[in-house]
């Protein structure tokens, strides 16, 4: 189980690194803490997702890349 | 004897033939939850101004009766008011005053939604609900009908509320005098930023009544006047109006909307004011030529207080302001005061304005603050079991009123009962309460419509 | 010489210290006038350029402070303004017919944690002196309406002759929703 992060503040063009693997880059940040927008660049579990853009919840946001 | 126990509202309660009103109205329990019922989940409320929420994604808080609504503009631009407590819990959605969002998110169980009320965020929507929760049926709760005027936002809970200028009919120029600018252009007013907030011990028909016009407390006030704050150096407010004009009570039976108003003479030029300031007196001076010049015999009208059935408060002058009175059960009222000035004025002008309306109105007002004394003593003293059994007095000027009063070739819209010799009458607030006791009874709102029966018997033929 | 230094060090300290004396004390009589509402004395320690300035508080995002509190001199607040009105709300509750303080309220100003911000042009001959504190301002009246008033109150006071004045007052109630129907004293 990793850390859990604070989402609220992450820049736009952010990665963040999924709990199912998938890694997305933020597009919007409501700066609710709980959601973040963010474009899917991998998702091995349902490559369908991958150039879609979603609602991420923070509890499945386990690591913010650079 | 024991009286028998007042368990709700029953006719007689409010008793216009004989100009009294029972206690009970002000300090019942069982009334006041009734009242949440017929009246404040069925009228037109005062919600906000949208210079509050002018970008989208703009929100802020207000209230509609008891219960806290989100006003906001959407990303398309369009504004909605929604109450502001999530689908799925409960939980307050928004705990800011004021703010821009992409979303408002509950902080409880993390549900989203877009400014346009649409639920857009379910966490574990895929996995905990297997993605068959139907969120187009669980979006925020929109009130029934919404319309901007002049600036101002107002709602209602009742799909089946007449449209909001039929529910003011012909009341409407009475706003616009509030609304408009002083020179007697369409809207061409702002608010000024910064909105009171203040809670009084009274139940909230004190002050919609003192708001109805309550031309009789004047003497409360008179700590006011011998200190003089009033925009000309003297009084409370200049009033040479009161020398030239006819002072009126106008109200609308059939809507409960009443106003107290000065009519000034047909070739009058208008009253000095603002005498403490050369720049604002030569700005309402050039203004008030300018309305009589757009508005003709309008531009005579004056208004002073007014009250849009049941709670919305209006001050046209000396000060210029909105007022909320905000049930908080029979006992408490939530105040809430906007101030606005023209638009277009000069700074210097604004500046003067909001020093005057400081000073003024609201719990640091010098006026106001004797009206809350009184609302609040005169409450308490009302809850007792014996002050219950006493009715409240509101016989003042029963019989004075008239349809078609005109002087100097206007005719005034609306019944009205003229102060100018009689100094005083109870007349608008008779028909403040004629509507409450309407809307407390009704079942419908054919009930509250009387004046479409024409067009409905003719329909029926 | 370290020792010339350390004595002038405490010589500043002590001054210092004496100076923070010297303001508590005029605060507390300063409170004490209001408590017993010698109003005409109270209004004799503003400077006639006085500001009295009591913002409005908003609930607002963490980082979204700056719209917090309504704006000096823009905005509507609870009070913004000068000695003149300063003295007609005076003139007002001394007509006797001030309804709202009349029956008089009895009121008790609490002041704490005083702090000297900025002392110019210096600790020896203070010519201006920002000083914080907290107050609460307790106030009862008729029978059993209390209000009880916390806040933060920055005041600027200026050397005038041998005693001091308030040239500014800010007051930061913590309150946004006013829980008290009126404020016809003063913070």
């Amino acid at each position: 189980m990793s850390e859990p992060v604070n989402i609220r503040q992450i820049a736009p063009g952010t990665k963040i690194a999924l709990v199912d693997g998938a890694l997305a880059e933020v597009v919007s940040n409501p700066a609710d803490g709980v959601w973040v927008f963010a474009r899917f660049l991998s998702s091995p579990g349902d490559p369908s997702r991958v150039g879609g853009e979603e609602m991420i919840f923070a509890q499945d946001i386990v690591e913010i890349r650079e | 004897m024991a009286t028998a126990r007042i368990s709700g509202y029953r006719p007689g309660l409010v008793d216009l033939a004989k100009g009294q009103i029972s206690r009970e109205i002000f300090v019942n329990d069982e009334i006041y939850r009734e009242e949440l019922e017929r009246v404040f989940a069925r009228a037109w409320l005062f919600v906000g101004h949208e210079s509050q929420i002018a970008n989208p994604g703009d929100f802020v808080v207000s209230s509609m009766g008891e219960e806290s609504v989100i006003l906001c503009r959407d990303r398309a631009g369009n504004v909605h008011v929604f109450l502001n407590s999530c689908r799925h819990r409960g939980m307050k959605v928004c705990r800011y005053d004021e703010g821009n969002a992409a979303v408002l998110t509950c902080p409880y169980h993390g549900w989203s939604y877009a400014t346009d009320g649409k639920l857009v965020g379910v966490p574990y929507f895929r996995e905990a609900y297997h993605g068959t929760l139907d969120r187009s049926a669980w979006g925020l709760i929109e009130v029934a009908q919404s319309y901007l005027y002049k600036g101002t936002v107002w709602a209602t809970w009742d799909a089946n509320a007449p449209p909001f200028l039929e529910y003011l009919g012909d009341f409407l120029p009475y706003i616009d005098l509030t609304l408009d600018a002083w020179d007697g252009s369409d809207g061409g007013t702002e608010i000024l930023c910064g909105i009171q907030k203040w809670r009084v011990p009274c139940n909230w028909k004190f002050p919609a009544e003192n708001f109805s016009g309550d031309s009789y407390h004047n003497i409360s006030h008179r700590s006011v006047d011998l200190v003089g704050i009033g925009p000309s150096g003297s009084g409370r407010r200049d009033m040479p109006e009161l020398n030239m004009a006819k002072k009126l009570h106008i109200a609308f039976p059939e809507r409960g909307h009443q106003t107290t108003s000065y009519l000034l003479p047909k070739e009058a030029a208008p009253p000095p004011a603002y005498q403490r300031s050369s720049v604002v007196s030569d700005y309402f001076r050039e203004c008030e030529e300018a309305r009589r010049k757009k508005r003709g015999d309008w531009g005579r009208m004056i208004a002073l207080v007014g009250e849009a059935f049941p709670n919305t408060a209006f001050l046209a002058r000396q000060p210029r302001t909105l007022a909320a009175w905000h049930p908080r059960g029979a006992h408490e009222t939530e105040v809430w005061r906007w101030f606005l000035v023209d638009k277009n004025a000069p700074t210097e002008v604004k500046d003067f304005l909001r020093d005057y309306y400081i000073r003024y109105s609201g719990p640091g007002g010098m006026t106001e603050q004797d009206d809350m004394e009184n609302w609040n003593y005169a409450h308490a003293a009302s809850r007792g079991t014996i002050a219950r059994r006493y009715p409240y007095s509101y016989e003042q000027g029963m019989g004075a009123e008239v349809e078609n009063y005109e002087w100097e070739g206007f005719r005034v819209p609306g019944t009205v009962c003229d102060l100018t010799q009689a100094k005083s009458s109870e007349h608008n607030l008779r028909n403040l309460y004629r509507r409450w006791a309407e809307f407390m009874a009704a079942e419908s709102w054919d009930e509250l419509t009387s004046w479409r029966r024409p067009a409905r018997a003719e329909a029926a033929e | 010489m370290p020792c010339d230094d350390a004595m002038s060090d405490r010589a500043d300290q002590i001054t210092r210290f004496l100076l923070k004396e010297e303001i508590e004390d005029f605060l507390y009589r300063e409170a004490d006038l209001l408590d017993e509402r010698r109003y005409d004395e109270w209004l004799g320690l503003l400077t006639e350029d006085v500001r009295y300035w009591m913002p409005m508080r908003r609930n607002v995002k963490v980082d979204d402070r700056e719209r917090e509190f309504t704006r000096e001199g823009r905005d509507i607040s609870w009070f913004d303004e000068g000695k003149e009105t300063l003295i007609r709300r005076v003139r007002q509750i001394q007509t006797g017919i001030h309804w709202a303080e009349e029956p008089v309220s009895r009121i008790s100003h609490l002041l704490s944690n005083i702090q000297l911000l900025e002392v110019n042009p210096s600790v020896g001959e203070p010519a201006e002196v920002a000083v914080r504190c907290r107050f609460l301002v307790y106030r009862n009246r008729v029978e059993t309406e209390t209000d009880i008033l916390v806040g933060k109150r920055e005041d600027l006071l200026r050397r005038v002759g041998a005693d001091w004045q308030i040239a500014r007052r800010k007051i930061l109630l913590d309150q946004n929703v006013l829980l008290s129907k009126n404020l016809t004293f003063f913070f």
